[in-house]
């Protein structure tokens, strides 16, 4: 039944025209971004005071910036960066959130109050504001980015988690899961867990393209990630500065991020279509 | 409810609608209750966030090389040497008095709420601005989308609102200053016009900026409103009242965007806080010297007071917005208050 069912998701999935256009966009970036790397032939900060600002050419495919650095290479680097960051955030906050959300609707009362209570807290704040406020406390590092932006958006998956949770909580395979005398933690993981996890996927790949927005805004205003690492925010930052006489540098790291982000959004569009019930009939 | 009071009968709707009246006002008194009670706590977690910070207020205003006594000076008379909950009660009395002391390292000794005078009406105009164009924007598309489900009209709509979200606000600032302001020459791209001094001037040169933060929000508005209006087409009122006849007009507007209404409202409601946080960069951008731009100087330079009295400031207006949507929605959908 199971096997069957997922062979006609995967079946609809390809038959989805929104959803394969954004798998076929987000396979492309992620290709370029770790193969491109490899092959091209400079590094992110390898120099040319020969070739500063040239243009877009045979040699420099997207020209380079005022040290002469390639930028399309440093665009491929700057992306890996940028997604490795807002992979292992929302990573973070889909189990810790979701866990939360998870642990509150299942032991309901004062666990309920107080972990909710907390996620509405969280939510409260603008986004962009609570990251900025975290980096600045506790510093600009790589790891500070993650956790700054996991814990932006761990109250979304904390919520939807927690709604996911009330309506299989009182299922009768639960209830003899728990006649069976098994470990409130054991019956989360394996009776709920599968039964919750199709909505926080989704969230999931709605939430990377979030995660990439933020990471690239704290960046550009120069409290992301720091130079000379790259990232798309920070190569943005870097072009606006001779935009003038340079105008590829904005232009292009600009476009990369939202080529990215129209992957990852086309993607998750598809998957909410795929995966919501309501939805499935009329489509 | 009838089975419960057999009794009253004929005379049940006055009272029924009395008691809906109270309920109401209890219901709306204690969502003011929760929301003082969520900005007291979240002060509260910032204070305390910024207490832990590592690295002392006094070393970075003094220099590194300060001496003992000069330290000790300095947390004397900033009230730095008492225990951190008797600071946030001293911070919190001033800061309902309007004072939220003074700055440190951007306009050192500075009141930080007579720099937040002019700062806060600017950044409130720039967000309201941004927040009518999307709206604006969002009912354009969104109900275009719906009322041409699957034909090119639909596409064309949702396509644009795809792109939408796929440009963060910084981004699309530079698309625009270039189409808009260089090429074109139609918009300035720097600088700021106070709406109390030239309001036809203020609302040309904040163009730019407001529709770089209102596009992605125009973007998520005009997608859950197609969503939420195709859903409540296929509602049975909607057919039944189609099937007695009634205009398209009248139907859509007073059975289909009526009832659309809630959700569209309740996810404005939520984006608010992205608003505010787009406000943060484009103010940037700009060269707008709004909150934004205040809270970014005082997170290089570590203005502690700054930044606590920048993001209390910024949680006190989501959580005033947040509110009122909420009663709003609770007053366009009695079933709310029950």
């Amino acid at each position: 039944m199971s096997l069957f069912h997922r062979n006609s998701l995967a079946r609809r999935f390809l038959h989805h025209r929104t959803a394969l256009a954004g798998l076929v966009i987000c396979t492309c970036v992620l290709l370029a971004v770790i193969v491109g790397p490899l092959i091209l032939p400079y590094g992110p900060e390898d120099m040319d005071f020969m070739a500063t600002l040239s243009p877009p050419s045979m040699a420099h495919p997207l020209g380079t910036d005022s040290f002469g650095r390639d930028v399309l290479v440093r665009v491929l680097n700057g992306g890996q960066v940028s997604l490795t960051i807002s992979f292992l955030a929302i990573a973070l906050a889909t189990v810790v959130g979701g866990g939360m959300g998870l642990a509150a609707a299942y032991h309901g009362g004062w666990t309920d109050v107080i972990l909710m209570r907390f996620a509405d807290l969280l939510f409260a704040f603008p986004s962009f504001i609570l990251a900025l406020l975290l980096m600045v406390m506790f510093g600009f590092s790589t790891s500070n980015i993650i956790f700054a932006i996991a814990l932006v958006y761990l109250p979304i998956f904390a919520r939807i988690a927690r709604n996911s949770t009330l309506l299989v909580r009182d299922e009768p395979f639960v209830q003899a899961a728990r006649l069976m005398g098994r470990r409130p933690v054991a019956i989360m993981l394996t009776q709920i867990l599968p039964n919750i996890s199709a909505p926080l996927l989704v969230q999931a790949s709605a939430g990377m393209a979030f995660a990439i927005i933020l990471e690239a805004g704290l960046s550009f205003i120069g409290l992301g990630v720091q130079p000379p690492t790259p990232s798309l925010g920070g190569i943005m930052s870097d072009g606006r500065e001779y935009f003038s006489r340079a105008p590829w540098v904005l232009t292009m790291s600009g476009l990369a991020i939202s080529v990215a982000l129209l992957g990852i959004n086309l993607l998750g569009d598809g998957l909410r279509d795929l995966t919501d019930p309501r939805l499935r009939e009329r489509n | 409810m009838s089975q419960s009071d057999p009794v009253s009968g004929g005379s049940r709707s006055l009272p029924a609608r009395e008691r809906a009246g109270y309920r109401r006002l209890m219901l709306l008194g204690g969502k003011l209750l929760s929301a003082l009670v969520l900005l007291l706590v979240g002060s509260l977690v910032v204070f305390l966030t910024i207490q832990a910070a590592p690295g002392s207020a006094a070393l970075s205003v003094l220099g590194e090389q300060a001496t003992p006594e000069a330290v000790a000076a300095f947390e004397r008379r900033h009230g730095l040497d008492q225990p951190v909950l008797v600071q946030y009660l001293a911070w919190l009395g001033n800061a309902l008095r309007g004072d939220f002391g003074v700055s440190l390292s951007i306009a050192s000794g500075q009141q930080i709420s007579s720099l937040m005078a002019s700062k806060l009406p600017t950044t409130l105009f720039l967000g309201a601005y941004a927040l009518v164009l999307a709206i604006a924007i969002s009912l354009v598309l969104g109900i275009y989308a719906a009322r041409h489900r699957g034909k090119t009209g639909d596409t064309v709509a949702t396509s644009i609102s795809v792109l939408g979200i796929s440009m963060p606000d910084f981004w699309l600032s530079y698309v625009l200053i270039f189409f808009f302001g260089l090429s074109l020459g139609w918009f300035p791209t720097y600088g700021y016009v106070s709406p109390f001094v030239d309001l036809p001037g203020a609302l040309h040169a904040g163009f730019l900026p407001a529709l770089a933060i209102a596009a992605p929000m125009a973007a998520v508005f005009s997608r859950t409103l197609r969503a939420v209006l195709l859903e409540t087409m296929t509602r049975p009122y909607v057919t039944a009242a189609r099937s007695f006849g009634l205009k398209p007009r009248f139907v859509f507007v007073h059975f289909i965007f009526r009832n659309a209404l809630i959700p569209y409202l309740t996810i404005i409601g939520l984006q608010i806080r992205y608003i505010l946080g787009g406000v943060v960069v484009v103010e940037r951008i700009f060269g707008i010297p709004g909150m934004g731009s205040f809270m970014v100087d005082g997170a290089f330079l570590r203005d502690l007071p700054v930044l606590l009295a920048c993001t209390v400031t910024f949680l006190a207006i989501v959580v005033l917005v947040n509110t009122l949507t909420d009663a709003l929605c609770s007053f366009l959908d009695p079933r709310r208050s029950r």
